[in-house]
């Protein structure tokens, strides 16, 4: 019997290619689609999931509470981790890494090469992370302040496959031993780590590790089993509270501690701050979840409709076979054997789609995800799973209204008319509706998130940010002798000039107080602190609104001048830049030793706003000065041409004073593309699901098209036989769809408007709503269902009347 | 062998109510060979179909083989359809997407006859009906002619007692209309009661006795002249 049902559906497949086609193929890519995503957000979901007892790690994160919203910092003060330890009994253990986002020099023999993502912790880090070891072992690997623990593929770089436990590595010119070397699979632990130094190698002075002010450290804590972590973090708080608080003088005390756990951090800590690891956002991985369901239902709606609308024309088939004598249940079974068979193809298909796109999606996420049936039976159990249930939801539903066919009434007239099909037309359409409203959201998003991207990466930033060479200065002999180091930059031949300091544009820039005396009282006004030097404005090419640039010629520019940005005259009560000129400001300086010295200065500057962050942030109150002490990174204008000649003089000139390192530099213009990567990553992702949107509700379509074509087959014969002209018919036919796609876009409008307002609310600099996304996104879904309807009318418009009447 | 008795049949569409038949009382004897004839709309095909078990009076009784079937549920009809009766239609009605074999073969199936008896019976009932050439094609690639004798073939090959013709030579030119009449005079010869509606005056002739319709009523009955 089973045998005559494939018969059946196989010669109705070949029959119907095209068809069939669009039916197999708008099922597979759905199941591809979620499948991809299905796989990512598994992936996703993963991270730190093999850690033995990782359900009782936490994380200590704080709220800091001054500010007007409570900003949410990962790094905390090193106390957090004394204190749980000594006295809070329900922590077993604690480890601390030191926020230390540099990149530093390993160097074994005459191997040399900058290592990143190197952590200073707590000797107890492998008691919190239990890390699986290729060699040596996590007991005792961190008690010396000389040992170093590397991964594999850090020790594969230097040592080969050999095992180099015992042997020396230095990070630049301080010798380290190598205790251990972690196994490579660390691709779901939240932390990126290529090597691990305990923080005694730090030496950090003792009474700093004691400042409740000092956020530095991402601090860790394991309860003990059965402990409450509800409970140890209300005590925590009122532990700040009571016992903290009172006890600071000078420093102002606003941590909010709360317990993270480890589990959470991948996917939980997008709007932390000062935060190093490895970030996932729950918001896409739920959005995508939704879009994984919302396409798979789509699909096997599709596909449910498209099937239906086909077995009209098999009305006739199932009144024979009922006459015959086939029972309601033999009917049903052949309907959804021959769904079954279809998702089958879908399904195997979708699996060959999946691993044929994989490697790309490997390559966009930077995951490495496997989808190998074989090694995983129950990714194989789930592909039979999906194939059964849906082959059965999509089948159920035709198999049902097919069975039910009156062998009389069929019979008697080759199409058959209403009927069952009538009383759900509202679902059909709704879905429909559904469908194209979805597109035409998508749309929209694209367009949108297209232009702020492209508005991110061309915005006028006030600055000059081509051709300007950024590199960290490295080695005493470098730092030391800064300025000749300079100069001798300035010699190189296709070099503009140079600038040496800490706070350059796309790069780390430090916040700190300032005090303005104003009225007689001293208010401290937060702002970002540029340490500059006297070619940082021309080699940047910022723009002086008024007063001047600092001049080595005057001796007090150095120790009594500052220069501000505009935002900084507005913020600080200056009133205009003409009348911000001289105004006094007193900064706290930098200092172990000399914590309470002032420096005091007047203004004798204004620059114009310039965006040394990225888009996201509101410009800020920014105070330029010099200050030599924090220099640390070296901007180098270029020419235009020669570009490659002109980097080698420089690389020759850093050689002059730094044999040791090689040169490690990028262009400053880099840093700032490389901000909005996340941006570019949902520009892509975006026009992928538009583009699949748009051809599975363009599917839909088809499928309601065809449906209403074929049941209108015999009216429209009769109507060219009573001489309707072919553009008529094309018109009745497509109304009925384009007042759909007119309700789908009345639907997505708000919606869209909403959810991009929404998005460019985040960045303090964006572009206005373009409204005519909203017009092109409304036409192209129009254009792009009326191409599709119209396939299916001009078909039947122009089909021969006469077969059509004489199908009875 | 079939006894029906005031068997009423009311179309109700939205305003108007059509009685296709009305008062319809009608005996058939294991064996005979009946035809019903009528001007168009009389109710002839409204009848057949109830004789048919595809379709339910809305009163009057319908006895076949001794058992009240008028509303019988349609598990139980579909039960009675393919075990005893077998249908021949003006339009042929065979199924595109299946060859000639497997049109014939499928009420075997739907009876789970084995494969093996199955091949025999479809192999016996084509080469009796001349079409075991064709046996391959598909019903498109056939004449009109063929197309209702693999018909008639996929009627009689379960051998059912009855066989149920609704005009069928009503597509056929005169000669391949006869040879169907031949067909099913020979099975009616071999035992199976055959009752056919049709508007040739020609057509009746082979049959034993005739039943005229009127508006839904009988009119007349008379033997073969
Ligand atoms: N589905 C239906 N709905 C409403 N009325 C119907 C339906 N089917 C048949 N009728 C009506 O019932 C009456 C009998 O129809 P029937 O098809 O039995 O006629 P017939 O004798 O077979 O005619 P013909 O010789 O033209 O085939 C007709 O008046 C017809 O209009
Ligand atoms: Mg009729």
């Amino acid at each position: 019997m089973f045998k005559n049902y494939f018969l059946v559906a196989y010669r109705n497949l070949v029959r119907h290619k095209g068809f069939s086609f669009l039916n197999i193929a708008g099922l597979a890519l759905g199941l591809t689609a979620c499948l991809l995503i299905g796989l990512f957000v598994y992936d996703e979901l993963q991270f730190d999931k093999f850690l033995p007892a990782g359900e009782r790690v936490y994380r200590i994160y704080t709220e800091q509470t001054s500010k007007e919203t409570p900003e949410t910092y990962s790094p905390v003060s090193p106390m957090y981790a004394t204190t749980l330890k000594q006295e809070f009994p329900e922590v077993e253990q604690t480890a601390r890494i030191l926020m230390n986002p540099t990149t530093n020099l390993l160097v074994v023999g005459d191997k040399k090469i900058y290592v990143k993502d190197g952590l200073l912790v707590d000797s107890t880090f492998f008691g919190v992370f239990p890390l699986a070891f290729k060699y040596g072992s996590a007991a005792g690997a961190l008690d010396a302040p000389t040992s170093i623990v590397l991964t594999e593929d850090v020790a594969t770089s230097f040592f080969g496959p050999e095992n180099p436990v015992g042997k020396e590595v230095k990070i630049d010119t301080t010798g380290f031993v190598v205790k251990g070397v972690l196994r490579n699979d660390l691709s779901k632990f939240h932390l990126k780590v290529n090597y691990l130094v305990p923080l005694a190698a730090a030496q950090l002075p003792a009474a700093r590790m004691k400042r409740w002010g000092w956020h530095q450290f991402f601090t860790y804590a394991r309860l003990r089993p059965g402990a409450d972590a509800a409970q140890t973090q209300a005590k925590l708080q009122r532990y700040i509270v009571e016992q903290v608080k009172p006890t600071m003088k000078d420093e102002e005390m606003n941590d909010k501690p709360f317990l993270q756990p480890l589990r959470d951090i991948h996917l939980y800590s997008a709007t932390f701050k000062y935060d190093l690891t490895v970030k996932g956002n729950i918001t896409y991985v739920k959005a995508l979840s939704f879009i994984a369901a919302f396409i798979l239902l789509i699909a096997v709606f599709n596909f449910v409709n498209l099937a239906t609308a086909k077995s009209m024309q098999r009305a006739k088939e199932v009144g024979i076979r009922k006459t015959i004598g086939a029972s309601r249940q033999q009917l049903m079974l052949q309907f959804l054997s021959e769904t079954v068979l279809l998702t089958l193809v879908s399904v195997l298909l979708a699996t060959l789609l999946t691993a044929l796109l994989l490697p790309a999606l490997n390559a966009f996420t930077g995951k490495t995800m496997t989808f190998d049936l074989l090694r995983n039976p129950a990714l194989l159990g789930i592909l039979v799973v999906l194939t059964v249930v849906v082959g059965l939801l999509a089948g159920f539903y035709p198999a049902l209204v097919l069975s039910s066919f009156q062998p009389v009434k069929v019979l008697k007239s080759a199409v058959v008319t209403d009927g069952i099909f009538g009383r759900v037309q509202w679902l059909r359409h709704g879905l429909i509706v559904v469908q194209f409203a979805l597109s035409v959201f998508l749309i929209i998003c694209a367009i949108v998130v297209f232009r702020q991207v492209s508005y991110l990466h061309n915005k006028d930033l006030g600055f000059n940010r081509e051709q300007i060479m950024f590199f960290p200065m490295r080695g005493d002999n470098m730092s030391r002798h800064y300025e000749t180091f300079k100069n001798e930059l300035r010699q190189v031949p296709g070099v503009v000039s140079a600038s040496i300091g800490y706070g350059f544009p796309g790069d780390q820039v430090a916040g700190d107080g300032i005090i303005v005396p104003t009225n007689g009282e001293q208010k401290n006004y937060g702002v970002t602190q540029l340490m500059v030097d006297y070619d940082y404005l021309n080699t940047l090419g910022l723009q002086l609104v008024a007063g001047r640039d600092f001049s080595p010629d005057l001796k007090t520019d150095k120790d009594q001048a500052f220069i501000i940005n505009e935002t900084a005259v507005k913020e600080l009560g200056f009133g205009t830049p003409e009348q911000a000129l001289g105004r006094i400001m007193k900064w706290q300086v930098w200092s172990d030793q000399n914590p309470d010295s002032l420096k005091v200065g007047k203004v004798i500057g204004v620059v114009k706003d310039f965006h040394y962050k990225s888009l996201y942030d509101k410009l800020e109150p920014a105070v330029l000065q010099i200050f030599p002490p924090a220099y640390w990174k070296v901007a180098v204008k270029l020419k235009g041409d020669n570009v490659g000649s002109s980097v080698e003089g420089v690389k020759q000139v850093w050689g002059r004073f730094n044999p040791e390192s090689p040169i490690e530099y990028r262009f400053l213009d880099d840093n700032f593309d490389e901000m909005y990567k996340a941006e570019d990553k949902l520009k892509t992702l975006l026009w992928t699901f538009t583009g699949i949107a748009i051809f599975v509700g363009c599917l839909g379509l088809f499928g309601l098209a065809t449906y209403a074509a074929e049941r209108r087959k015999k009216e429209i014969g009769i109507r060219k036989v009573l001489g309707a002209s072919v553009p008529t018919i094309v018109a009745l036919l497509s109304k009925e769809f384009l007042l759909l796609v007119l309700v789908a876009a009345v639907i997505a409008f708000p919606a869209a408007w909403l959810a991009m307002s929404r998005w460019l609310q985040d960045f303090a600099y964006r572009i206005d709503m373009p409204l005519w996304a909203f017009g092109a996104a409304g036409l192209l879904a129009a254009v792009v269902a009326f191409l599709t309807v119209g396939y299916q009318a001009v078909r039947a418009a122009t089909a021969n009347p006469v077969t059509n009447l004489r199908a009875e | 062998m079939i006894k029906i008795e005031n068997l009423e049949k009311i179309y109700r569409t939205d305003e108007v109510q059509t009685k296709a038949l009305n008062n319809v009382s009608l005996e058939v004897a294991e064996g005979e060979f009946v035809a019903i004839m009528g001007p168009s709309g009389c109710g002839k095909s409204t009848l057949l179909n109830i004789l048919g078990l595809l379709d339910e009076p809305d009163g009057g009784s319908f006895t076949f083989a001794g058992t009240e079937v008028a509303h019988a549920p349609e598990r139980r009809r579909a039960a009675l359809r393919k075990q005893h009766i077998g249908f021949v239609f003006q339009s042929f009605n065979l199924i595109d997407e299946l060859t000639v074999a497997e049109n014939v073969e499928l009420p075997l199936i739907y009876l789970g006859v084995g494969a093996a008896e199955r091949q025999a019976k479809v192999t016996r009932v084509l080469e009796k009906m001349q079409v075991m050439h064709r046996r391959n094609h598909f019903p498109q690639q056939l004449s009109g002619g063929q197309q209702q004798r693999v018909a008639v073939a996929r009627a009689v090959v379960n051998s059912p007692r009855l066989i149920l013709a609704d005009e069928p030579t009503g597509n056929l030119d005169s000669s391949n209309g006869n040879e169907v009449m031949e067909l099913l005079t020979e099975l009616n010869e071999a035992g199976t009661t055959v009752i056919m509606v049709t508007h040739s005056e020609h057509d009746a002739r082979y049959a034993h006795r005739v039943i005229r319709l009127l508006d839904g009523q009988v009119v007349l009955e008379h033997a073969r002249a």
